[in-house]
């Protein structure tokens, strides 16, 4: 079987089997209920902080931090639901591409990522009558492309660490909230203490929440390109050592027959 | 206070406890503390960024854990003993639900050492008296919330996903972190059928002197609301009961 058929089953399996939204409740919980009630509570509370002249930044920080929902969670559980539903052994025992395998979890939840941001800001234009039309939209677009992308290569280093580990979806909540606090979401990295600053740029969504934020002001790509290439950058880094983990920790499985046993 | 026991000593191997009371309070309180951290802001809008986190928590703690009550022995395989025994359900989850609060209050301790350590934010001017009852009464209200939840999230699994997904609508509709003066009419409405509302707004104006201090209006419209609930929710104790003594299908659910 070819590398690229090995690919499309297995993001349409992943997809029937382990996209954990796939039902019309649970997608309206995570999907429309979380980032309106996101949305909603952190322009309420940067309005009633810093002023109602600053609820697009709020708004668009959030709805951008959205594609975490799909990144994080959503790839982490790929491989934590293989554990629970019983079903690691078999993926760790098959003899398909390792690479093609573990690239095809992020698939979904990127297209989701998208589609989860695209929700996010028009229900932003909705409730709070806030316009991004007049900005640079393509680029907009390419924006969340591309954080999309960048949040899955962290949610695929995490996502690793469900070979070994038993409750990754804590380590998820966990990410999913600190990115909240290191990315320039709620406020400007510059706030953050300078030790904090470091680890803020080694994160993905930083430099393309502040690209987004360019191109909704009217950026060009040219004036944010730069940016965009470091958080592509970050996010294929993370993806890389995700797969050497990957590799690493199956192979430490594989040798002690520890595949579920944690 | 077997119940309450029990369910504190499983909590302390949970990831998912810290993560309720530790670690989420302090990112909430941080992002809070971050966004105030400017020239201008007062004093009363620092209070609501150092208790805001720990309120959070303490939320968090009650319809998690506590919510989760009966559904937690579903999944753990135990439903059918918790029945069998001669203890009344509402009792059990109500030990079990304690321990929740109780462990929910902790929330408070690492996000007012944030605040204080990371921040030099105190809470100025508490009036302790006026403090000491409003948290009470929201420590009555969350009592009656989660009292109220676990029947619902044991007979209808959907439910826990809906209010896990609007969790920061709670926030916004309990004025955890900001009056809920700053919202639209429609979400002051909402915001006023909910008993814990009443219990924070009047647990922020004992840090102020400034606007009204209608504390007995407040304690008496927390109070009256949460016995609504708990009223509300024994019929559904009934109907949980029902469903796992005579019908058998509770466990199917």
């Amino acid at each position: 079987m070819s590398h690229v058929s090995v690919y499309a089953r297995s993001v349409w399996l992943q997809y029937i089997a382990l996209f954990q939204w796939a039902t019309v409740r649970g997608y309206v919980a995570y999907k429309v209920l979380l980032p309106v009630a996101q949305i909603l509570f952190f322009v309420e509370f940067g309005v009633f902080a810093t002023g109602g002249g600053n609820a697009i930044y709020f708004a668009l920080g959030n709805a951008l931090q959205l594609t975490a929902n799909a990144g994080i969670f959503g790839v982490i559980a790929t491989v934590a639901n293989e554990r629970e539903f019983g079903t690691l052994p078999i993926l760790l025992g098959s003899p398909a591409n390792r690479l093609v395998t573990f690239l095809s979890r992020a698939s979904v939840n990127v297209i989701d990522g998208v589609l989860t941001v695209a929700i996010g800001l028009v229900l932003t234009a909705v409730v709070f009558r806030i316009d991004v039309s007049h900005g640079n939209v393509p680029l907009l677009a390419l924006c969340i492309v591309v954080i999309s992308f960048t949040t899955a290569g962290l949610g695929l280093l995490f996502g690793s660490l469900g070979l070994v580990m038993r409750d990754a979806i804590v380590v998820a909540n966990i990410l999913y909230y600190l990115l909240l606090v290191f990315c320039g979401i709620n406020f400007p990295v510059g706030r953050l203490p300078g030790v904090l600053q470091v680890v803020a740029y080694a994160l993905p969504l930083t430099r393309g929440v502040e690209a987004a934020r360019q191109a909704v002001a009217g950026a060009s790509l040219g004036d944010v390109a730069g940016l965009l290439a470091g958080e592509i950058a970050v996010g294929v880094a993370y993806a890389f050592v995700g797969y050497l983990l990957f590799r690493a920790f199956e192979g430490y499985a594989r040798r002690g027959g520890l595949q579920d046993a944690y | 206070m077997a119940a309450f026991y029990v369910s504190m000593r499983l909590r302390f191997v949970t990831g998912f406890a810290y993560l309720s009371f530790l670690i989420f309070p302090v990112i909430v309180a941080a992002i809070g503390l971050f966004v105030l951290d400017h020239p201008g802001t007062t004093a009363t809008q620092w209070t609501y960024g150092v208790l805001g986190g720990g309120l959070v928590g303490y939320w968090g703690v009650t319809y998690i854990d506590a919510g989760n009550g009966i559904q937690l022995e579903r999944w753990n395989g135990t439903l059918e003993q918790v029945f069998a025994v001669p203890t009344p359900l509402w009792v059990i989850v109500l030990g079990k639900a304690l321990g929740g609060l109780v462990w929910g209050m902790l929330s408070f301790i690492p996000t007012i050492a944030l605040g204080y350590i990371g921040f030099h934010a105190l809470v100025p001017n508490v009036d302790a008296g006026h403090f000491a009852v409003s948290f009470s009464v929201l420590t009555f209200s969350f009592l009656a919330v989660a009292l109220s939840l676990s029947p619902v999230f044991a007979m209808w699994r959907w439910a826990f996903s809906m209010v896990n997904g609007f969790e920061f609508g709670t926030y916004v509709f309990c004025g955890l972190m900001f009056p809920i003066t700053v919202l639209p009419g429609w979400g002051q409405v909402i915001a006023a059928m909910l008993a814990p509302t009443w219990a924070v707004r009047a647990l922020y104006a004992s840090t102020t002197s400034e606007g009204p201090h209608d504390y007995a209006a407040w304690w008496a419209l927390s109070i009256a609301l949460s016995v609504v609930y708990i009223v509300a929710s024994l019929f559904l104790y009934r109907f949980v009961d029902r469903r796992a003594r005579v019908t058998g299908q509770l466990a199917l659910v």
